[in-house]
């Protein structure tokens, strides 16, 4: 068994620089866009039961072959597969070489896509991450800060801190907002 | 639970975590959650890698915020905010100038570890801060001053040595002056405990300016300061360094309560020890024990003092 230090050094090292290449296969078989992150979310988990009894040697080709592996089953599952999706999937498998793990980012690099990537929020929850990361206030301190409520302030950093962390790991830095908010509100905020 | 309302709970988590609230109690429902299924591992870890990889934009530093695509466009509340960030930069700036900071300014730099964790912290000046189990610390670095406010936990210090630059830490009601020196600093709610392993701090009352407050504490000296009194006994350099054990991730006992020692284990575990008789609460031991190994300490219970060790769930009660 790997204990969960090592699998989580091995996840974070390993399989999280994938999430670019990983994102970019399963949009490409995948239609309902709605579900891609559903899925990926899915693959890791599968991943990280399948590398918790030894961690496999090559990361990069083991995470591709669960994702395949996993794109199949489900379509399977749905019944409105076509026969196109599988040939595809099969075709893909050829070529491991799509998948590449993002280079390693330099700190100036990491610097620079954190900026970008805070720039790309809403300007509220902008603002509550900034606080949050650059002069390190709590949510309390920041609710005080900007006059406004403590549960606003978690819901943006919340937010925030979903948006930031896909933006840093190659993604959009969009992310779904929780379902319970009304279409209006959501407007105001940007 | 779709993977979406997976990533919004584990992302909950990792706010409160970060929270000065954040308790042992709170970490072990973490813990249990995390335990609940891979699906939660892969969620929290992913956020906990990205979010300390966006830790850079701390560079930017306190004033300068990410610059705004379209000003004009932005809504009144962020003026405000401009407006009072600003004051809180002028504040703190003027705080600095009377060396005397009441309550902790805005940070550059946040840091801690969870209970059982162990991190080394490189500072830009050269310094290094390792940070023992349930840490939390907040430093600003610059080249008008070096500070560090303890908010809570023990942190052992390397301090680089720069002409006419202290190193200031706040640990609550205590602040700790030094020049170049390597000490520990240990906070437990307002008790503040300094062992120095080499060189020489000064020891204030964080609300009091006079002289007389002060204590130097030098080599081999170990300061306990708690309400107005502040005790300081000198200890042969070993005692300091077993004082240190943590850093190697190891318990140093000597002639120890087992309440205390039982204390110290709690530390750094979820499973925690309670001694319920007050006899054997008072038994001293003595001993170097791996932190993390609570197994190995209750069987020595056990097994050599004779004592009555009963399990429930997280929790061991030793009794006689």
């Amino acid at each position: 068994m790997v204990d969960d230090e090592a699998l989580k050094r091995w996840f974070c090292q390993e399989v999280l620089p994938l999430e670019g290449s990983l994102m970019a296969f399963i949009r490409r078989n995948w239609r309902e866009s709605g579900e891609v992150v559903d899925l990926r979310q899915d693959i890791y988990e599968r991943v990280l039961n399948g590398a918790r009894h030894a961690l496999p040697e090559h990361a990069t080709a083991y995470v591709y072959t669960i994702a395949r592996n996993h794109l199949i089953n489900c379509a399977k599952r749905s019944r409105i597969v076509s026969f196109d999706l599988v040939a595809d999937l099969d075709e893909a498998y050829q070529s491991v070489e799509i998948f590449h793990p993002e280079r390693q980012l330099l700190a100036r690099d990491e610097l620079k896509r954190a900026y970008t990537g805070l720039d790309q929020v809403p300007a509220r929850c902008r603002e509550v991450v900034r606080l949050r990361k650059v002069e390190g206030l709590s949510t309390r301190e920041t609710a005080n800060r900007l006059n406004i409520g403590i549960d606003t302030v978690e819901k943006q950093t919340t937010l925030g801190m979903r948006a930031l962390v896909d933006f840093m790991l190659g993604g959009s830095g969009k992310v779904r907002r929780p379902e319970s908010r009304g279409r209006n509100r959501q407007r105001g905020w940007s | 639970m779709s993977a979406s309302e997976i990533e919004i709970t584990a992302a909950e988590w990792l706010r409160r975590s970060e929270e000065p609230e954040w308790s042992v109690a709170d970490q072990a429902a973490l813990d249990a959650w995390l335990g609940e299924s891979m699906a939660h591992k892969a969620a929290y870890w992913r956020l906990e890698h990205g979010w300390r990889m966006a830790d850079r934009i701390r560079a930017l530093g306190p004033s300068t915020g990410p610059a705004p695509r379209t000003a004009h466009r932005w809504p009144a509340w962020r003026y405000g905010a401009l407006a009072a960030s600003l004051c809180a930069v002028i504040l703190s700036a003027s705080l600095l100038r009377l060396e005397r900071p009441r309550a902790a300014p805005a940070a550059v730099a946040r840091f801690d570890t969870r209970v059982g964790g162990h991190s080394v912290v490189p500072l830009p000046d050269g310094s290094r801060i390792e940070l023992n189990t349930g840490t939390r610390l907040r430093t600003n670095i610059s080249e008008r001053g070096r500070e560090v406010w303890l908010d809570r936990g023990e942190a052992y210090f390397e301090v680089a040595h720069r002409e006419g630059l202290t190193f200031v830490v706040h640990a609550g009601p205590r602040t700790v002056t030094v020049l170049g020196t390597k000490f520990s600093v240990r906070r437990d709610g307002d008790i503040v405990h300094v062992a120095v392993v080499e060189g020489r701090v000064r020891i204030d009352d964080s609300a009091r300016d006079a002289p007389a407050a002060s204590a130097i504490v030098t080599r081999g000296d170990v300061a306990l300061a708690q309400g107005d009194s502040t005790l300081v006994t000198t200890r042969s350099i070993e005692r300091v360094e077993g004082d240190l054990a943590w850093r190697e991730g190891r318990l140093a006992f000597d002639r120890t309560t087992l309440a205390a020692a039982a204390a110290e284990f709690n530390r750094y575990n979820r499973v925690q020890i309670a001694v319920t008789d007050p006899a054997v609460a008072s038994i001293r031991i003595g001993g170097t024990f791996q932190a993390a190994n609570v197994e190995a300490f209750v069987r020595l219970l056990q097994e050599a003092y004779g004592l009555k060790v009963q399990r429930n769930g997280d929790r061991i009660t030793i009794s006689g």
